[in-house]
């Protein structure tokens, strides 16, 4: 299509870009998106099988590009940050002497942040591919009403604390109408908590997924409490059960547009094999389906140019490359109207490369009259705990089995606490110590297997196999089955301030096709370590409850560690990404503290659009996806009405 | 939901000759079977790693023996009648090509030990935990063959190879390291035992139904001896 003729031009093909680009789809807008990374492909055989053959099966192994050589080994040669030409980062780069190093991982990390304070990792990765976050768990939660009023509520002792331009009700259309696209699996009885609701006879696409062993079990433990055992919580009233209730999914209980019910796989994280969970490629394909919408693939923007007037966006510079070759090409592209959807730290690394010495405020970039492009990084730092019930008697929970998580607590996630410390919510993994001692010696099973066959103890079993003594037969199934069934772990994501020195920067090293990396200075507050400390109390009665012995470790050379004094006694605690990117282009009424309004659309620039959790300028406790996509559709909408 | 894994694989010094020409299995049999793995590489096709002589299927059968007997798992598991996978051809070829002297060692030990495969059902269709002990004890009386042991283990169990030189490493190390893995093909991986050691399945590869997770499993006989069936 000749170039003038182009209604919208969407940078990034995630969530929010996908959504996006099949609403206006469906309206018969012609519509181009930009995709820096590979397209979809045609089916995720070559997926599976980069996910089969990886040594280490981190949430970016499947995609592309690829992070494994033919050996399955993460190799630095194929994943030289300088040389990859739409980068991203890893979490096989987060580790001691790694994360900081530019050479090694695609963010530049600094230290140190601009004002003095110690900066730690940023934990969280993403990947650059059309479909963007497949990689994602599936959880659909709602925010709670109070969520969007943080400023209102705290803002006078905690002024970091802002309101959202829209509340909850604003939203609850949108939400019903993001969970029929995504497919979420709930039940609406038991998702009205903490005054959110539904409008009358909604009903979520499907019913809800059932529990696992490890949910009953915790949901056993944690009723019948003496208030005194919850009064480290400081709600309003200590609670004398804390519920534990099974988690809004994008995950299908039941056949659902054309995709199979859940088989309980346990590989949500990186991919679900048969695609019962939903991810951006079903309506990215969708979209693509339409004549009028194309998709230019490999394809990274790299400025965003101003007319003359500087009220609005004349084009985009991209860069195209080929996949084994050197080859780039480099040009423009007009629309009437511009989507950036590349995701909290590529959305506003795209802005703060498109440079305009005329505009008329300090910064001299695009969008950024407040200053606050990059600012207010937000994550939801993740505080995981494990541990093994006792290995003689009926106390097998069985993980390996069903979704990675089918429930959690949610009912913590607001009171009057939050003006002190960071609300949380708790999730419950189906995946045994799967994942959690992958970043200590190496993941399970196979810590424990080599454990029992080797005669080592990694794992620091407090009934170890003989130092040396390998363990074989009969003998050696047995010990497995008794260890293995009877492990879990819980995880707890903790509300983050925004704060404007965590942020996202432009870093002097560049990716292969010469363009500034992503700088990023981050760490958490003592609010954050606050809610750590109450997780961590959390942790401590709910494995007293169910008489389980603790294995929850901090690595002495963890980046992320940090200590607390915890009833006088001195703890280790740390914390991980949750891959919930948000905050950096933050929404607000006042252009001068906020980079769009409610509608995601540029308070400088009419006619471009930042889509995405970067737009959120609180972090709650909610996985972001459902409201960024809740948000997408609205902002579709009113996209729609314009072109 | 990401956390750091930093897990490459020691560098390790493996012995590329092996001067112990006192093993007694045929080595013939074991080059036969080397030859044939260079074949199927060559022709990029499932075939069958080692040469069907009658001396080479005898291998592979001490070789189910010895496999299920360290790893507790039924033979007719491993290796059923049907087999439509195949996964013990590309283990037989993988050791050999890797250990060829220490496996042959191994071998030769099992035909020595003289362990028949159990024919019964259940309980009674897994190798017993005194053989178990005595076939161990004549493998790890030896170094070469002692951290083998334990490498074709793990391969059963994860489809990983981990080497027995890392192993040995590992046990005698403090504090606690990584060690790194190769996994052996995306086939291996899906047909890695530990998960149905565990009652459950390889994650990314589920033969089970929506739902089976809120309800127990089948004991862990239906798992991983010969009356296994309807594993949910």
């Amino acid at each position: 299509m000749a170039n003038d003729d182009i209604d919208v031009v969407i940078v990034g093909a995630g969530f929010a870009g996908a959504l996006i680009a099949n609403e206006l789809a469906k309206q018969g807008k012609k519509i181009v998106i930009l995709e820096a990374g590979g397209g979809v492909p045609t089916n995720i055989n070559d997926y599976m099988e980069r996910f089969y053959k990886a040594q280490d099966k981190v949430p970016e192994v499947p995609y592309t590009p690829p992070l494994t050589n033919t050996d399955g080994h993460f190799d630095q040669g194929v994943n030289d940050p300088d040389k990859v030409r739409a980068g991203r980062p890893t979490v096989r780069t987060l580790g001691p002497g790694a994360w900081n190093d530019p050479k090694q991982s695609y963010f530049d990390q600094l230290t140190k942040r601009e004002d003095g304070q110690k900066a730690t990792p940023f934990s969280s990765t993403y990947d650059r591919v059309a479909g963007g976050t497949s990689h994602w768990l599936g959880t659909c939660l709602r925010f709670v009403p109070n969520d969007f009023k943080l400023g209102s509520l705290y803002g006078k002792s905690l002024p970091d604390l802002v309101d959202w331009p829209i509340g909850y009700e604003d939203l609850v259309d949108w939400y019903g109408k993001a969970e029929a696209e995504l497919g979420v699996s709930a039940n609406v009885e038991e998702q009205a908590y903490l005054d959110i609701t539904f409008p009358p006879q909604y009903a979520y696409p499907m019913p809800g997924i059932p529990e696992s062993l490890t949910d009953k079990a915790i949901r056993a433990a944690l009723e019948n409490l003496i208030p005194a055992e919850t009064a480290f919580l400081k709600m309003a009233q200590p609670p004398t059960k804390i519920n534990v209730v099974g988690t809004p999914a994008a995950r299908n209980s039941q056949p659902y547009r054309n995709r199979r019910a859940c088989a309980g796989n346990t590989n949500c994280i990186p991919i679900c094999p048969i695609q019962a969970k939903y991810d951006p490629t079903i309506t990215l394909n969708e979209a693509l389906s339409h004549k009028h919408v194309t998709m230019m693939k490999h394809t990274v923007a790299r400025e965003i140019i101003l007319d003359a007037d500087l009220r609005n966006v004349s084009e985009i510079r991209y860069t195209s490359y080929k996949l084994g070759s050197n080859e780039t090409a480099t040009a423009s592209i007009k629309a009437k109207i511009f989507v950036i959807a590349a995701n909290a730290i590529e959305t506003a690394r795209l802005l703060l490369m498109s440079k305009d010495e005329a505009l008329p405020y300090k910064a001299k970039t695009v969008a950024n009259r407040s200053g606050m492009v990059g600012r207010n990084l937000m994550d939801h730092p993740y505080y995981l705990a494990w541990g093994q019930l006792p290995l003689t008697g009926a106390h097998q929970l069985w993980p390996y089995r069903g979704p990675l998580i089918t429930s959690g607590i949610e009912d913590l996630r607001d009171g009057a606490f939050r003006g002190e410390r960071g609300a949380f919510r708790m999730d419950i993994g189906n995946e045994g110590w799967n994942f959690v001692m992958a970043g200590i010696v190496g993941s399970d099973p196979h810590t424990t297997a080599i454990d029992f066959i080797n005669g080592v103890n990694r794992s620091l079993f407090k009934q170890p196999p003989r130092d040396g003594v390998g363990v074989f037969g009969p003998a050696l199934t047995k010990a497995l089955n008794d260890n293995i069934t009877r492990q879990f772990r819980i995880g707890f994501l903790i509300e983050q301030t925004p704060n404007a020195h965590n942020r996202v920067m432009l870093s002097e090293h560049t990716d292969g096709l010469g363009l500034p990396r992503p700088q990023i200075a981050y760490n958490i507050s003592p609010y954050e370590k606050q809610g750590i400390v109450a997780a961590y109390q959390l942790k401590e009665l709910i494995f007293r409850r169910m008489g389980a012995t603790d294995y929850t470790r901090v690595a002495d050379d963890d980046p992320t560690r940090f200590e607390e004094k915890i009833n006088g006694n001195t703890v280790a605690l740390n914390y991980g990404g949750a891959g919930h990117i948000m905050g950096t282009y933050r929404m607000g009424t006042d252009p001068d503290q906020s980079v769009v309004d409610s509608y995601q659309r540029s308070h400088d620039h009419d006619n471009l659009y930042l889509v995405g959790s970067g737009t959120f300028p609180t972090g709650a406790t909610a996985n972001p996806t459902l409201t960024l996509s809740a948000l997408a559709l609205r902002t579709a909408e009113r996209i729609a009405r314009r072109v | 939901m990401s956390k750091s894994t930093h897990g490459e694989p020691a560098q390790t010094t493996q012995s590329a000759v092996d001067h112990d020409h006192a093993a007694g299995i045929s080595r013939r049999t074991v080059l036969a079977g080397a030859a044939a793995t260079a074949a199927a590489v060559t022709i990029g096709a499932d075939t069958p790693a080692v040469a069907q002589s009658a001396d080479s299927k005898q291998d592979m059968e001490t070789f189910v023996t010895l496999s299920a007997a360290l790893t507790g798992i039924a033979p007719k598991l491993l290796a059923p009648e049907t087999d439509s996978v195949g996964i013990k051809h590309d283990y037989f070829s993988w050791v050999n090509t890797k250990q060829p002297v220490a496996f042959a060692r191994l071998l030769q030990i099992t035909k020595t030990a003289a362990i028949q495969n159990p024919a019964g059902d259940g309980a009674d269709s897994i190798i017993k935990q005194a053989d178990v002990d005595r076939l161990v004890q004549a493998m790890e009386s030896n170094a070469d063959t002692k951290f083998l042991v334990r490498s074709i283990v793990l391969m059963w169990y994860l489809g990983s190879w981990y080497e027995p030189a890392d192993l040995k490493a590992l046990a005698g190390s403090s504090p606690p390291s990584f060690i790194g893995h190769t996994v052996i093909s995306p086939k291996a991986y899906t047909q890695g035992w530990l998960w149905h050691v565990a009652q459950a399945h390889p994650m990314g590869y589920s033969d089970m139904q929506f739902g089976y997770w809120t309800r127990k499993p089948a004991p862990i006989e239906d798992f991983i001896t010969s009356r296994s069936k309807g594993k949910t």
